[in-house]
């Protein structure tokens, strides 16, 4: 049946071509067994991971386009060198010292040619645009550094000293056990320095996010507004070159098209895929889930009556049956969420209370409450699928079921996505169903930005709630390395909120994706954005990459935490 | 002729005119405000904003303002969009041509299957083949042209994997846009994989062509059909008849060229219905065409984009009317009377 | 009030019945307009027949197939959607919003349609020769993009497509009724009754009408039909029937997202909107075959 379908289909395909020459297929087939297609779900904010929250722009940019200083290995997501060879903190925690690697080349494209390896001027670059605003580059594109900003890393680092050529080093005001964590997210990318002094004496600054210059495994050659991203091979990569020389990001934003696409096998790979059991059933198809850490969640904004009441959001917590959303919307391929974190968090605490489905406890906490007739609010649905909430809508629709049995009346709200979260930031809403995608496996990855007080300035906190207590908590937790006191401080936070009830976690899912069996290689990571460096077509046998270190002196390094001697230039 | 040129002329100019018009009376009806509507300019700072007032003389009467309005279409200024902040001239330029391609492909199409067929229909005249050419044809007439679409690509995309579903040319392809028109610039292309993009580029089109075809194909099936009839009933078939002509002879000599003439004349309305249909089959096939566009303009509530779009595009409708109008005439010298 | 028939006459039935006698000998026509007449009446009582609510959903019949499938159930005789809504219901529903809609929709700009072109049937000159270009103009575009325009500039929803569509279809009757009135005036009775010096009013009602009533109708089976797919490829497009309305080009986008795992949701919709349209042309074929055979007797 197969090869009948491929008779059938070099026939068709030689057809228009049958006039002017014959088939000549052994280029056609080099060429895509060296490009992988992959189907987007969305089109980039930008280029430049640095100003955005969205996974969408950092699948397409952060491990395609650049690296950075440190990354994430193996399965328990340890700190190995990126493009540092190494690194030092001193035992306060006060000081971290980063060797960079040697001969690490930028992209070479139309648009720039480095002449010199990357070196520390261009690390101190990429961090001085986002923590000094008289920096050049720091109001270009707006002057906003989300997830940098969420963090606090302004107020957390001091200064970044450049110490020779190949040496940068960090002054923290405080010891901060999630700093490393931060820097190896998808967001703490090198620029290049080079670049930026070109784009200042052309006088077109904005291009630095339009035309992107980093040392990542591929470098761009084309963009198409909401149509495609065409990615060339780095060929001086500083690791071996990608197995790929072309990687084309096709930009799909309906779940049918994508999965049409699939079928028909004009992708590859695709992301989000929807309808599991139909790939499952294909021979040819693999449906891949990474354990991704994640939470969707039902938010209250509690600076709006009625939710400014504590009981009353107890009472919504009680009435919603969260097994039921789970099957409806996730297909039941999701875990119930009972707290902000995943169970496969180290922090996770097992004691957390199971919240459980009780309409009449519900009932009498409104009436406590002072609600007895019940009342009507709004819910805000997000328009679009997201690993932590395949189907806003549908949810929403459920809740809105769930929640009249108690007497509440809900209008469902939706906007486009981009308005929908600014309009949310604006806080116009009274209730909303979102979720969160962790950056990196720290803990307060979920606890600070999506609940500290200071989240609800740069409108990652849509719930508004601001607890004292609880930022003590979790500041307290980051200021120590020993991970026994940290989830004792975690357990705490998560047992003020399972009291508080800001936003009930729904479920955390996995994340999924689809492909052709003849493509190989790990795309997927449990958090942060996608990666096609590892990536071949048609099944050539890949040795597993090893990040190897060039030279002598690396080993692992963050164990020398016990030395105050600071080491010097090597 | 010159009669004709002339009443031809006064007639485009009244509808560029009536256009033109009502386009510009849109950024008024639109909400927002008009100056914003024309240009676009949603994020402009007071200091661009009073530059815009400038050059669009919004203080001056409406009529000034028209006229000014009118210049900047003859400059190919249409206003940047509102939702990805580009140029919608430029825009339109790179996208246009795709609906065009689209369209003209479907058209041979159509004209290649249902002008035989209608003939065929015509003559076997109430016999059984013209019932089933007819039925057949209600049917295609029938069927709405999405649901079409969808059932196209699950049979020869999915199951038979014949087709691809969407696009209009493999992404791996690079080929630079010079006309627009895929096939000329692969032509112009110097990529090494010219011949298979060009393979490629055909087995996209053939889908969609079909699936646009389908419609205007039954309504040239009729036409054909009605004209051949028409044409067998005169007196010079007669005559010819009587002088001892085959059949044959008669239909391939006299019947199809005289029937084909009147065809032609409906070819400019049905090239207006077949781009209808393409913006419908565009958002289908994801062909990159100008329906699509236009009708994501319209989910993103991009007023700029709508009415310069709608204005581009009907003018464009009318203009390939008068184009048929002209070949219609200079094919057949009874017709510029009129 | 009947009055008897005290001595034989024959009965000249009028242009209508003629008409009627000759579309009631044609099985395929009558086929149709039963048909026809079957998505009146579940246009009008669709609502109160269907047995589940099209908005609220059954959560523990999600995605359930056709009755006649090996798992489907027979009280979900056509399976149901992602949220356990019984698709029987929302077809039925749909009935009344895309084939009801279009039937008062084609009503309408029938009636408004009529009354602009008999009015300028009778005026002549200047403001007729702008009516004869504006109207070219006008029929130059096709009926679904002149939808689009009008709803790009009202706004996307059910309300303003039906405004659309009533105003694509009003040019149309216009220049029908304006056409077949100039030329039934130029006929001999009509002169022999103004020479009997009825009103022009009294002409167009008493003579003209009667004699182009067919014409219209057939204009308006025409008329149903485009309208039907104008609503329901709007729908389709999302610029028509918003959620949750069950219109049948909307419940079949709405069923794109499970084309692979429930086809029926796109399956079913096609097929109403397929038989719909039939049914109209048919009831239209109908009516112009025996038009044809009335002139040639």
């Amino acid at each position: 049946m197969k090869s009948m379908n491929n008779v059938t289909n070099l026939l068709s395909s030689c057809l228009g071509a049958l006039l002017l020459l014959g088939c000549n297929n052994e280029s056609i087939v080099s060429l895509s067994e060296h490009s992988v297609i992959y189907c987007a779900e969305g089109s980039p904010e930008t280029f430049n991971p640095q100003l955005v929250t969205s996974g969408t722009t950092i699948d397409a940019t952060s491990n395609q386009l650049y690296d950075r200083l440190i990354a994430y290995k193996g399965k328990e997501n340890k700190l190995v060198p990126a493009l540092a060879k190494s690194w030092h903190v001193t035992r306060d925690g006060k000081k971290v010292t980063f060797y960079l690697r040697k001969n690490v080349a930028f992209h070479q494209t139309e648009y720039f040619t480095p002449s010199r390896f990357l070196n520390a001027d261009d690390v101190m670059f990429s961090f001085n645009r986002i923590l000094d605003s008289q920096h050049p580059f720091h109001w270009v594109s707006g002057g906003n550094y989300p997830f940098f900003q969420n963090i606090g890393l302004n107020d957390l680092i001091e200064d970044v000293e450049k110490i020779n050529e190949y040496t940068v080093r960090f002054h923290l005001s405080h010891a901060d056990s999630s700093f490393l964590a931060n820097l190896a997210t998808d967001f703490a990318i090198i620029l290049s320095a080079e670049y930026a002094q070109q784009l200042m004496q052309q006088k077109v600054k904005a291009n630095i996010d339009t035309f992107p210059i980093g040392t990542g495994p591929f470098k761009l050659k084309e963009y198409r507004v909401g149509s495609l991203i065409r990615f060339y091979r780095h060929e001086q990569y500083w690791q071996p070159p990608a197995q790929i020389e072309q990687l084309v990001y096709d930009i799909t934003p309906s779940n049918t098209g994508r999965l049409t696409k699939l079928l028909a096998k004009e992708c590859d790979v695709t992301a989000y895929p929807i309808a599991h059991e139909k790939i499952t059933q294909h021979k040819d198809l693999t449906l891949e889930a990474v354990t991704a850490l994640n939470v969707g969640y039902f938010g209250f904004n509690v600076n709006k009556p009625p939710f400014d009441n504590k009981l009353v959001r107890q009472a919504v917590s009680y009435a919603i049956n969260k097994q039921v959303l789970l099957d409806a919307v996730y297909q039941g391929k999701a875990e119930l969420a009972n707290s902000l974190l995943p169970k496969t968090s180290w922090a996770y605490n097992e004691n957390v209370q199971e919240q459980e489905f009780n309409p009449i406890l519900a009932k009498s906490l409104l009436e406590v409450a002072g609600y007895a007739q019940g009342f009507s609010m709004d819910l805000w649905a997000m328009p679009v699928q997201r690993p932590y909430n395949p189907n806003a809508i549908t949810m929403a629709k459920l809740i809105q079921a769930d929640l009249k049995n108690i007497g509440i009346k809900v209008t469902i709200v939706s906007y486009e996505w981009n308005a929908f979260l600014h309009r949310l930031q604006l806080g116009e809403h009274q209730s909303f169903l979102l979720g969160w995608s962790a950056d990196h496996p720290d803990p307060d990855n979920f606890f600070s930005p999506m609940l500290s007080c200071s989240a609800t300035q740069t409108g990652s906190n849509t719930t508004f709630w601001c607890n004292q207590e609880y930022d003590d908590i979790i500041q307290k937790a980051l200021q120590t390395t020993n991970t026994k006191v940290r989830k004792k401080h975690y357990a705490q936070a998560m047992k003020i909120l399972a009291q508080e009830v800001p936003l009930i976690p729904i479920a955390h899912s996995k994340r999924y994706q689809a492909r052709g069996n003849n493509v190989t290689g790990q795309v997927l990571a449990p958090f942060g954005g996608i990666n096609f460096y590892p990536v071949a077509k048609n099944g050539v046998l890949q040795n597993n990459r090893i990040i190897e270190s060039d030279d002598d002196d690396f080993d692992e390094v963050e164990h020398h935490n016990d030395s105050d001697t600071e080491v010097g230039e090597n | 002729m010159l009669i004709f040129t002339l009443r031809r002329l006064s007639l485009f100019i009244f509808t560029m005119i009536l256009l033109t018009v009502l386009s510009f009376s849109l950024s008024f009806l639109f909400p927002g405000d008009a100056l914003v509507n024309m240009s676009g300019a949603i994020n402009a700072t007071p200091a661009q904003l009073t530059n815009l007032q400038q050059s669009y003389q919004t203080q001056s009467n409406i009529f000034w303002q028209y006229i000014v309005y009118l210049e900047h279409i003859i400059n190919g200024n249409l206003g940047i969009s509102m939702a990805s902040q580009s140029d919608i001239g430029k825009e339109i330029l790179s996208l246009l041509p795709a609906t065009i391609e689209l369209s003209l492909a479907a058209l041979f199409v159509a004209m290649l299957i249902g002008i035989p067929l209608g003939f065929i229909a015509a003559i076997k005249h109430n016999k059984a083949t013209d019932n089933i050419i007819l039925s057949v044809s209600m049917l295609g007439y029938s069927i709405p042209v999405f649901w079409l679409g969808l059932l196209a690509i699950l049979t020869f995309s999915i199951t038979l994997g014949w087709f691809p579903s969407a696009g209009k040319i493999s992404l791996l392809f690079e080929i630079e846009l010079i006309t627009g028109i895929q096939f000329i610039d692969i032509l112009l292309s110097d990529s090494p994989y010219k011949w298979q993009a060009f393979s490629d580029a055909t087995a996209h089109i053939i889908l969609p062509a079909f699936v646009v075809a389908m419609a205007p194909a039954t309504i040239f099936i009729r036409l054909a059909r009605t004209s051949m009839i028409e044409v067998l009933e005169t007196s010079y078939i007669k005559a010819a008849n009587a002088k001892g002509l085959t059949f044959q002879q008669i239909i391939f000599r006299h019947a199809i060229r005289n029937a084909l003439i009147k065809i032609i004349r409906h070819v400019g309305l049905q090239f207006a219905n077949l781009i209808t249909i393409a913006m419908v089959t565009e958002v289908i096939f994801s062909w990159p065409g100008i329906g699509r566009w236009l009708i994501e303009s319209i989910y993103h509530r991009d007023y700029t984009a709508i009415q310069s779009g709608l204005l581009v595009l009907s003018c464009f409708i009318f203009v390939v009317h008068i184009f048929t109008d002209f070949i219609y005439a200079a094919l057949n010298p009874l017709a510029r009377g009129k | 009030m009947a009055r008897d028939k005290i001595y034989l006459e024959e009965v000249f039935p009028s242009p209508f019945m003629q008409h009627w006698q000759i579309f009631r000998k044609t099985p395929v026509a009558m086929a149709g307009f039963s048909c026809f007449i079957f998505l009146i009446v579940l246009a009008i009582f669709g609502p109160i027949l269907a047995p589940h609510s099209p908005v609220e959903g059954q959560l523990d019949m999600l995605l359930l197939p056709p009755a006649w499938h090996a798992d489907g159930n027979v009280s979900y005789l056509l399976g149901t959607d992602e949220l356990g809504r019984d698709m029987l219901s929302r077809l039925m529903y749909g009935t009344s919003l895309t084939f009801g809609l279009s039937f008062v929709v084609v009503i309408t700009s029938l009636i408004v349609g009529v009354v602009i072109g008999s009015l300028s049937a009778l005026t002549t000159g200047l403001k007729s020769s702008f009516l004869n270009h504006f109207l070219d103009v006008i029929l130059s575009i096709p009926s679904l993009l002149l939808a689009i325009i009008i709803v790009a500039i009202l706004g996307p929803g059910i309300n303003n497509t039906v405004w659309a569509v009533v105003m694509v279809l009003i040019p149309q009757f216009i220049h029908i009724t304006r056409y077949a009135v100039k030329e039934e005036s130029r006929k001999d009775y009509v002169l022999a009754s103004r020479l009997d010096g009825a009103s022009k009013f009294r002409i167009l009602y008493y003579s003209i009408f009667p004699n182009i009533v067919d014409r219209i109708m057939s204009q308006a089976t025409l008329a149903q039909s485009a309208a039907i797919l104008d609503i329901a490829t709007l729908g389709f497009l999302g610029l028509g029937a918003q959620i949750p309305l069950p219109e049948w080009g909307a419940t079949l986008a709405n069923g794109l997202d499970l084309f692979y795992i429930a086809p029926w949701t796109v399956y079913l919709p096609g097929l109403a909107i397929l038989f719909a349209v039939v049914a109209t042309n048919l009831v239209g074929e109908g009516i112009r075959h025996a038009l044809k055979l009335r002139k040639d007797r």
